[in-house]
Parts: C-alpha cells; sequence; structure tokens
C-alpha cells in the first residue's frame, strides 16, 4: 500500500468551519506581526487617518460624540462609552472610495507577504 | 486556481478584518479626544456662554416684566442669604422714654406722642393756651425740622412762617393798638 493512501486528507476551505476560522486567526496575528514590522501599518494608519479627516468623516464623529456628551452630562462621559456609541455609525460611513483604497493596498500586502512566506 | 480563488476570497475577508481594525483605532483616537474636550470643558465654552446668555435674558424679562406684581414681590423677595424681610418688622424692646414695651414695627408713632415730638401730641399740650399761641407755635417748631427739604417747601415754611410774624407783629400791633387804643 502506497502511504499516500493513509495521508490525511488535504484541509479544503469545505471542511470542518472550526479548523478554517482557527487557520484564519492565526493568519491574521501573522499578517499583524508583518504589517507592523515592515512599517506597512503606520503607513496604513496615517492613509485612513488622513482620508477620513479630508472627507469629514471625523468632524462627524465628533459631532455625533458632542451630541452624546450633552446629553449625558459632560462630568458622566468615559472614553468607552463615547468609543461604543460612535462605532458602529462610524464603520458604517466610512465612503466607499476611502474603503476601496484601503482594501487594495491591505490585499496587495497580504499577497506580498504571502509570497515571500 | 481555484486555490488561489480561495485564497483571494480568505485575503478579502482577512483585509476586511485588518482594516476595520485600522478604522477602530482611529474611532478610538477621535473618542480620545473629544472626551478629553468634554472633561476639560474646552469645547463647550462657547455652549456654556450661550446657556449663561440665555438664562441672564429669561431672568430679565421677568423683572422687567410690568405684570407682575411688584409691590408682593420686593416685600416677600429673597435676598442673597436667603433671609426675607417682613414689611413690619416685629421685634419688640423697651422704649427708653416711658419704659414701655414697644413693637419695632410701632415705634416711630409711639415716639411722637412719648416725647411729644410730633405737631399733633404737641398742639395738644397747648390746646389750653390762647389760639394765637397756638398757631405760632405750630408755624414755628416745624422749621428746622425742615430744613434739609426743598427751598420750595421751606419757603413755604417761610411764607407761613412770616405771615405768623406779621401776625405777631399785628398783633402786638393791635395789641399796642389796644392798648393804645384803650
Amino acid at each position: 500500500m502506497k502511504h499516500s493512501v493513509n495521508r490525511p486528507p488535504t484541509p479544503d476551505k469545505d471542511d470542518a468551519a472550526e479548523g478554517f476560522e482557527k487557520d484564519e486567526v492565526t493568519l491574521r496575528e501573522i499578517i499583524n506581526v508583518k504589517l507592523v514590522e515592515s512599517g506597512e501599518k503606520e503607513n496604513l494608519m496615517e492613509l485612513v487617518r488622513d482620508r477620513l479627516v479630508e472627507c469629514g468623516w471625523k468632524d462627524e464623529m465628533r459631532i455625533a460624540c458632542r451630541e452624546h456628551v450633552k446629553k449625558k452630562g459632560r462630568k458622566d462621559v468615559t472614553v468607552d462609552e463615547l468609543i461604543r456609541v460612535i462605532t458602529p455609525k462610524g464603520r458604517a460611513s466610512v465612503p466607499d472610495s476611502v474603503k476601496a483604497e484601503l482594501l487594495n493596498r491591505i490585499q496587495n500586502f497580504i499577497v506580498s507577504a504571502a509570497l515571500c512566506v | 486556481m481555484s486555490g488561489a480563488d480561495g485564497n483571494k476570497s480568505s485575503h478579502t475577508e482577512l483585509s476586511s478584518q485588518v482594516f476595520l481594525d485600522l478604522v477602530d483605532s482611529v474611532i478610538a483616537d477621535v473618542a480620545s479626544e473629544c472626551h478629553r474636550v468634554a472633561r476639560l470643558g474646552l469645547d463647550r465654552d462657547l455652549e456654556v456662554v450661550e446657556e449663561e446668555l440665555r438664562l441672564s435674558v429669561e431672568a430679565r424679562a421677568k423683572v422687567a416684566d410690568p405684570s407682575n406684581n411688584l409691590e408682593t414681590n420686593t416685600k416677600f423677595v429673597v435676598d442673597i442669604f436667603g433671609q426675607t424681610h417682613p414689611p413690619v418688622a416685629s421685634e419688640v424692646f423697651n422704649c427708653m422714654n416711658c419704659g414701655r414695651q414697644i413693637v419695632a414695627g410701632r415705634f416711630a408713632p409711639h415716639l411722637e406722642k412719648c416725647m411729644g415730638k410730633g405737631r399733633k401730641a404737641r398742639a395738644k399740650a397747648t390746646r389750653s393756651t390762647t389760639a394765637a399761641a397756638q398757631n405760632r407755635y405750630a408755624r414755628h417748631s416745624p422749621n428746622p425740622r425742615y430744613s434739609p427739604y426743598p427751598n420750595s417747601v421751606s419757603e413755604n415754611q417761610l411764607a407761613s412762617g412770616s405771615p405768623g410774624v406779621a401776625d405777631e407783629d399785628c398783633t402786638n400791633g393791635t395789641v399796642r393798638e389796644n392798648v393804645k387804643g384803650g
């Protein structure tokens, strides 16, 4: 008998989802580490910040924060609360052009990083 | 190829994750900044000033409102120490002239009667004398008291006084005349 018969089946994306997700998590970590090490993360952060300020997204978020502070009272607000309040709105209101540009750059990085692995 | 496609889809998902991480970081930055501004009251100065302006305008309108019954307001208004001042002083003490117990709010009228400073009280005391003497006294005594009053009043007093003087002269004259006549 060929040893290849006894070889465990090649992991497929149709296979157990949990396994795939576990791989994804570690993959995410790996990519994250690569991003930081290469300095690409810093570049991406700066790019994101610039784009979001240009398009007025940051001002919209600041207005939303101020509204919440007005409601809750100046002294009682915490950072966590503010983050919790504006995150859903913030994630949803990123302009498509900004999102596309960023996703493109990230994918390019992942591909090039994968190649280097 | 399928492998590459599979990679691509996982790549898309992966890159979305990375993108969301980046956005979350920026959101945290904005939240932190706004929190700082809010707690230090830096940005809010405008609004605080606006609110204070509004309140002061409201207060001014209330004060200037003519429909308010101003008399009752001034009598029952509360001062900055939270005390109210009743219109009539209610403390009781002993009069230093007659030794009786007097309510502070009624002290002035009491003194008038008690010390004989008032017109009516003095007039009562001298009622027993002649009518001329009574007139003379009534005209003379108010003069020194009314000196701080404006000139018109004192002039009136003088005017009433002078006829008194004239009267005096007249009376003297008449007396003399009478005497002479007599």
